[in-house]
C-alpha cells in the first residue's frame, strides 16, 4: 500500500513529557489525601513454614489498625486476568492464611499516623509458626520425590485441582511429525539453554492510595497497567459492585510488566482503608519491591534436524520454569513461548512441552516479552550453532528458514494465531549487515589478541497485542470515548495506559489524524478513572499502539461521521460532499464543501453552534477488539570486546533494526528500542537475582548496585548506538502501524552470546554472561588444548 | 525524638520547618509538599532523589535535613527560574530523553549543576558525570543527547 501524506502521524510532537521535565506529573505515590493513614508490611522471614498464630494486639494498643491472613477475604484469585477464567489457574488470597511460600511474602500489614508510627507498631507483632520447611529453590528440589509440596491444591476456573510433584501447569503442543522428521534430517543437534531469573528494577516502587467513600465504595490510585481488571478483582475480593469502585489512572514510573497483574500490595492497602474506615498510603520500599516480583525464568532443551542445504525438518522444544511461590499466570507463559518458539523458523515439524514449576522464591512474571527472549536465547543461539556446523553465514540461514508474509503467527500462544501481512525481516537482515560491516567479521580462531572483538548477530519480534480472527484464550479489547468540545477541542477518554513509550502521544495522533484537529487540542493525558472509561485490557503484548490506537481511531471515525452529518445540515449539502482538513495557519481542523474552500468553517464554529443551538455533544463511545495480531520484528548486530584477562566485555557499537509498520512518535520509538537494548544487555551480561541457598533470601538484600543494571558506562559510545527502522506498512494497523515494544529486547541476549562467541569461541549456554563465567571458560578451554597437546 | 527548627530556601523561597536528627533532606522535602523529588531506593544508589545543594547535585536520600539548614535548595520545580534549567527541560522534551519520568528530575538537576560548572563537555565527559543516576527506561543515549544539545548551544554562544 502507498504510504500517505500525515498531518501528526510520525511527527516529533510531545506533549505528555511537559508534566515530567517540570516535576508535575503525579504518581500513586505522590497522591495525599487529607487524614490519610501510612501502611507498612511485615514480610516472612520463612521461605516455607506454616502460620500457626498471628498476634498483632500490642499493635493495637499503640494505635495501628492491623490486617493479618485471618482478617482478609477467603476469595482464591489469581492476580493477573488477562486470560479466560476457564483458563486461569487460582491459588492465593490477599495474605496467606496457613503458610507462607517465600521469604519476603507479605503477611501482616499495619497503618498508622505517621510510617514511623507504623514501624513501630510492626515491631510489636508476634508470629506463631508451625512446620517448616527447607526452602525449594532449584527446579531438580522442587520436582525431587521427596519434596514437600508447596500446595496442594489450585483452581484452574472453577475446578479444584491437586498439586502434583510441585508441578504448576504444564503445556504440550505437537504439530507434525517430528520423530519423521529428525530421520530426514542430516544434522541434529540438541542443546540445553537457562535464562535467569531477573529483577524488573522499574524505578517506582509499587505503590497504592485507596480512600473509603461515603457510599461504601473505593477510590483507588495504585501503580497498574490496566485499571480494568484491578476493579473487577477487588470488586470480586472485597465483594462490592464494580459500581462502586473507582480505580484512577495515574502516571506509571516504569513497570515493564511487573503491574500487568493488580500488585499484591493493592488489596493490601485497601483491605486497610475498609478496617480503618479512613484513606490509608501504602508505598514500598525497594527492598519489599524486590520481594515481590521477578522475570521468568526458563530452562530450555532444543533439538533441531537440518538437511545439509540449511531446510529445517523437524525441532523438539522441551522447557521448564521455576516459577516461585505464587502462579501468577504461568500457563498463558508456557503457551506463549510455545508461540514464539513457532513462530521463529519453518521448524516444519513440532514437538513443544512445557512445564511450570513452584519453587520457595518471590513470584516471577511477565518482564518485557512474556518467555520471548529467553526461548530467542535459545533459538536464536542454535541458529548459530548449526550454521556453523553447516558452514554456512549465520544471516543466510536465517534468510532461508524464517516465518515472514503470508504465514501463520502464534502471538499469544497456540490459541492466537493471525497471517502474517508486512515483514522486514529480509531487509532488516541484509540493510543491518550493511550498516554494521558483517563482511568484515573473522573467525574466532584467528584472534589472539588480549582484547578480542567479535560479531554477533540476532533477530527477534514480538507480538501486536493478542488478538486473531477468532478470540483465543487472551481476552483483547479497548475502547474510548471521543468528545468535541464546545470549541472545537477534543477529548479522548480510554483507559488504556501509557507505561512511559508514548502510548497517549500516539493516540493523540492517531485521533488528531482522523478529526484533523491539531494535536495540542486533544486532552488525553489526565482526569481518567474506571468509572469515565468503557473496558480496555491493559498496556501489554505491545498492544498499546496496535490494539488502543486501532480502538480510538474507530471510534473517532464515528465521530467524524457525527460531525460530518451535522456539518452537512449547516452547509445544507450532503456530508459525502464535505471535506474535513487541517488548517495549520488557523491551528482549527475546517469543513468545507468540496471544490469551495473559501465557504469553509471550522471545528470550532460548527462545535460551538451544535451547543448553542442545543443539538448537543458530538461525540461516541464504543470498543473495539483488533482481529489479528501482527508481529513487530527486530534485529540486533552487536560488536563486544572481550577482556580474555579479566574476562570484561564491552559494547562498543551496536546496529539495531525495527520494523513496526508506521512508526507515530519515531523518538520515541527509537528511544524504546535503546532502552529495551539497555535492559536486554543487563539481562546478558550482567543481571540475575541470586538466592541464598539455606534461608531463601535473596543475596542482594535488595541493594540495587548489589544487584547491578546497566548504568551510562556499560552502554556502547552513544555515536555508535545506530537505529534503522524497515519500510513496511501493517494494513490492519492504525494507520499502518505495529507494536515495538518487547519486541525490541527478545534477541539482544542471544545477539550478545554470539558476538562473544565470534570473539573467543566460547558458547555460553546460560546468561547471564559474567566475568567469571568468562574466565573460568577460558581457564578450561586453555587446559583442554594442552591436554589434546599432551601436556 | 528532639524536633529541631531548621531553615532553608527551595527554589528561592524561604521555609522554616522543624526536622529531627535522623530525618533524610528526601524525606522532610516530600513530607514538606515537594513531591517532585522522587524516592527510588532511598539508599542513595540510584539518584532520583536529587538536588541541588549550595550548587552541587546531591542524592537527598543520604543528606540530612539538618545540614540542608540555611542552605539553598533547588528541585526540578524550580529549574524553570534559570535559563539554563529551562532549555534543559526543552532538550529533554525534544530529544524523547524521557520514558516513565520517574529518573527525569534527577537527571535534570544533575545535568544542571554539571553545566554551570562546565558548559561545554563532550558526550563522553556527560556520559561519565550522570553514571551515578540511574535510568531502567531510555538506554540512556537520549539523555546524553539532550544534555549534549544543549551543551552544543552553550558552545555557540561563547
Ligand atoms: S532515592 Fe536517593 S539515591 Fe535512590
Ligand atoms: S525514564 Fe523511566 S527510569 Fe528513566
Amino acid at each position: 500500500m502507498e504510504k500517505e501524506q500525515y498531518d501528526f502521524i510520525g511527527q516529533p510532537l510531545e506533549i505528555k513529557n511537559i508534566g515530567k521535565v517540570t516535576g508535575k506529573e503525579l504518581y500513586s505515590s505522590d497522591i495525599n489525601i487529607p487524614g490519610q493513614l501510612y501502611a507498612v508490611i511485615l514480610r516472612s522471614p520463612h521461605a516455607h513454614a506454616e502460620i500457626k498464630k498471628v498476634d498483632y494486639s500490642e499493635a493495637v494498643k499503640v494505635g495501628a489498625v492491623c490486617i493479618g491472613p485471618q482478617d482478609v477475604p477467603e476469595i482464591i484469585y489469581n492476580e493477573r486476568i488477562v486470560s479466560i477464567p476457564e483458563k486461569t489457574y487460582r491459588d492465593r488470597t490477599v495474605l496467606p492464611k496457613e503458610k507462607v511460600r517465600h521469604k519476603g511474602e507479605a503477611l501482616v500489614a499495619c497503618a498508622a499516623e505517621t510510617e514511623e508510627k507504623a514501624w513501630a507498631a510492626l515491631q510489636k507483632i508476634k508470629i506463631e509458626w508451625g512446620k517448616q520447611w527447607k526452602p525449594l529453590l532449584t527446579l531438580e528440589k522442587a520436582l525431587s520425590d521427596d519434596a514437600p509440596p508447596i500446595y496442594d491444591w489450585v483452581y484452574l476456573g472453577e475446578e479444584k485441582l491437586k498439586v502434583k510433584n510441585n508441578i504448576a501447569c504444564e503445556r504440550n503442543i505437537e504439530v507434525g511429525d517430528v520423530e519423521e522428521g529428525f530421520r530426514e534430517a542430516d544434522i541434529v543437534i540438541e542443546k540445553t539453554f537457562h535464562t535467569q531469573r531477573v529483577y524488573h528494577m522499574q524505578f517506582e516502587t509499587k505503590s497504592a492510595v485507596c480512600v473509603p467513600e461515603a457510599d461504601g465504595g473505593i477510590t483507588v490510585w495504585t501503580t497498574s497497567q490496566g485499571i480494568h481488571n484491578v476493579r473487577i478483582l477487588l470488586g470480586n475480593i472485597f465483594n462490592l459492585p464494580l459500581s462502586k469502585i473507582n480505580i484512577k489512572r495515574i502516571t506509571l514510573g516504569g513497570s515493564f510488566g511487573s503491574s500487568i497483574q493488580m500488585n499484591s500490595i493493592t488489596p493490601i492497602c485497601v483491605a486497610l482503608a475498609l478496617k480503618a474506615k479512613k484513606p490509608v498510603k501504602l508505598v514500598s520500599s525497594r527492598e519489599d519491591d524486590f520481594y515481590d516480583h521477578a522475570k521468568y525464568p526458563l530452562k530450555t532443551i532444543l533439538k533441531v534436524g537440518v538437511k545439509k542445504d540449511g531446510t529445517f525438518t523437524a525441532a523438539h522444544c522441551r522447557v521448564w520454569v521455576e516459577i516461585g511461590g505464587h502462579n501468577i499466570q504461568a500457563y498463558p507463559y508456557l503457551g506463549c513461548v510455545a508461540g514464539w518458539f513457532a513462530s521463529l523458523y519453518k521448524w516444519k515439524n513440532i514437538k513443544y512441552e512445557g512445564t511450570a514449576v513452584y519453587t520457595n522464591k518471590v513470584p516471577t512474571c511477565a518482564m518485557q516479552g512474556y518467555g520471548n527472549p529467553q526461548i530467542n536465547f535459545a533459538v536464536e543461539s542454535m541458529i548459530d550453532i548449526l550454521a556453523e556446523e553447516l558452514k554456512m553465514d549465520p544471516i543466510n540461514l536465517r534468510l532461508k528458514n524464517y516465518v515472514g508474509k503470508g504465514d501463520e503467527f502464534w502471538g499469544q500462544g497456540p490459541t492466537v494465531r493471525s497471517i502474517i501481512r508486512s515483514c522486514g525481516v529480509e531487509e532488516m537482515l541484509l540493510e543491518g549487515a550493511k550498516l554494521a560491516q558483517w563482511e568484515k567479521r573473522v573467525p574466532h580462531y584467528q584472534k589472539k589478541e588480549v582484547i578480542r572483538k567479535g560479531m554477533g548477530v540476532a533477530r527477534g519480534f514480538h507480538t501486536s497485542g493478542t488478538g486473531g480472527p477468532n478470540p483465543g484464550e487472551v481476552i483483547d479489547y479497548s475502547g474510548a470515548t471521543i468528545k468535541i468540545n464546545e470549541d472545537g477541542s477534543v477529548d479522548v477518554l480510554t483507559a488504556l495506559m501509557d507505561l512511559g513509550g508514548g502510548t497517549w502521544d500516539a493516540l493523540a495522533k492517531i485521533v488528531a489524524e482522523v478529526l484533523k484537529v491539531p494535536f495540542e487540542k486533544i486532552g488525553i493525558y489526565n482526569g481518567i478513572d474506571t468509572r469515565s472509561t468503557v473496558f480496555d485490557v491493559n498496556t501489554h503484548a505491545t498492544r498499546g499502539v496496535y490494539c488502543g490506537g486501532g480502538a480510538v481511531k474507530f471510534v473517532a471515525e464515528k465521530v467524524k461521521e457525527i460531525l460530518l452529518n451535522y456539518a452537512a445540515t449547516l452547509f445544507k449539502d450532503l456530508p459525502e460532499n464535505l471535506v474535513l482538513s487541517c488548517n495549520k495557519e488557523l491551528g482549527q481542523a475546517i469543513i468545507y464543501p468540496r471544490e469551495i474552500p473559501e465557504n469553509y468553517k471550522t471545528i470550532g464554529e460548527i462545535a460551538e453552534y451544535a451547543h448553542t443551538t442545543s443539538w448537543g455533544t458530538l461525540a461516541y463511545t464504543s470498543t473495539l477488539r483488533q482481529k489479528n495480531c501482527p508481529p513487530c520484528f527486530i534485529t540486533h548486530f552487536v560488536e563486544v570486546e572481550v577482556n580474555t584477562r579479566t574476562g570484561e566485555v564491552k559494547i562498543p557499537r551496536v546496529v539495531i533494526m525495527g520494523d513496526s509498520g508506521t512508526i507515530i512518535n519515531p523518538n520515541l520509538w527509537e528511544g524504546q528500542i535503546i532502552g529495551a537494548f539497555s535492559r536486554g544487555l543487563g539481562f546478558g551480561l550482567l543481571e540475575e537475582t541470586d538466592y541464598h541457598p539455606e534461608d531463601g533470601s535473596l543475596r542482594c538484600k535488595g541493594l540495587v548496585t548489589d544487584y547491578k543494571i546497566p548504568t551510562t558506562l556499560e552502554m556502547p559510545k552513544i555515536e555508535d548506538i545506530i537505529v534503522r527502522s524497515a519500510h513496511t506498512y501493517e494494513p490492519t494497523g492504525p494507520f499502518g502501524a505495529k507494536g515495538i515494544g518487547e519486541a525490541a529486547l527478545s534477541s539482544v541476549g542471544p545477539a550478545i552470546a554470539n558476538a562473544i562467541y565470534n570473539a573467543i569461541g566460547i558458547r555460553f549456554y546460560e546468561l547471564p554472561i559474567t566475568p567469571e563465567k568468562i574466565l573460568k571458560s577460558l581457564q578450561e578451554k586453555e587446559e583442554n588444548l594442552r591436554k589434546r597437546r599432551g601436556e | 525524638m528532639e524536633e529541631y527548627k531548621i531553615e532553608m530556601k527551595i527554589n528561592g523561597e524561604r521555609l522554616v520547618a522543624t526536622t529531627q536528627a535522623d530525618e533524610s533532606l528526601l524525606k522532610f522535602l516530600r513530607r514538606n509538599g515537594f513531591f517532585e523529588v522522587k524516592c527510588g531506593c532511598e539508599k542513595g544508589e540510584c539518584g532520583t532523589c536529587t538536588v541541588i545543594l549550595q550548587g552541587k547535585a546531591v542524592k537527598s536520600c543520604i543528606t540530612l535535613a539538618l545540614q540542608a539548614n540555611n542552605k539553598e535548595v533547588w528541585t526540578i520545580r524550580g529549574m524553570e527560574k534559570f535559563e539554563l534549567g529551562r532549555k534543559l527541560q526543552e532538550s529533554f522534551v525534544q530529544y524523547g530523553a524521557i520514558q516513565c519520568g520517574f529518573c527525569t528530575p534527577g537527571m535534570i538537576l544533575v545535568a544542571k549543576a554539571y553545566l554551570d560548572k562546565n558548559p561545554i563537555p563532550d558526550r563522553k565527559e556527560i556520559k561519565r558525570e550522570i553514571a551515578g543516576n540511574l535510568c531502567r527506561c531510555t538506554g540512556y543515549k537520549k539523555i546524553i543527547d539532550a544534555i549534549y544539545a544543549v551543551a552544543e548551544e552553550n558552545k555557540k554562544m561563547n
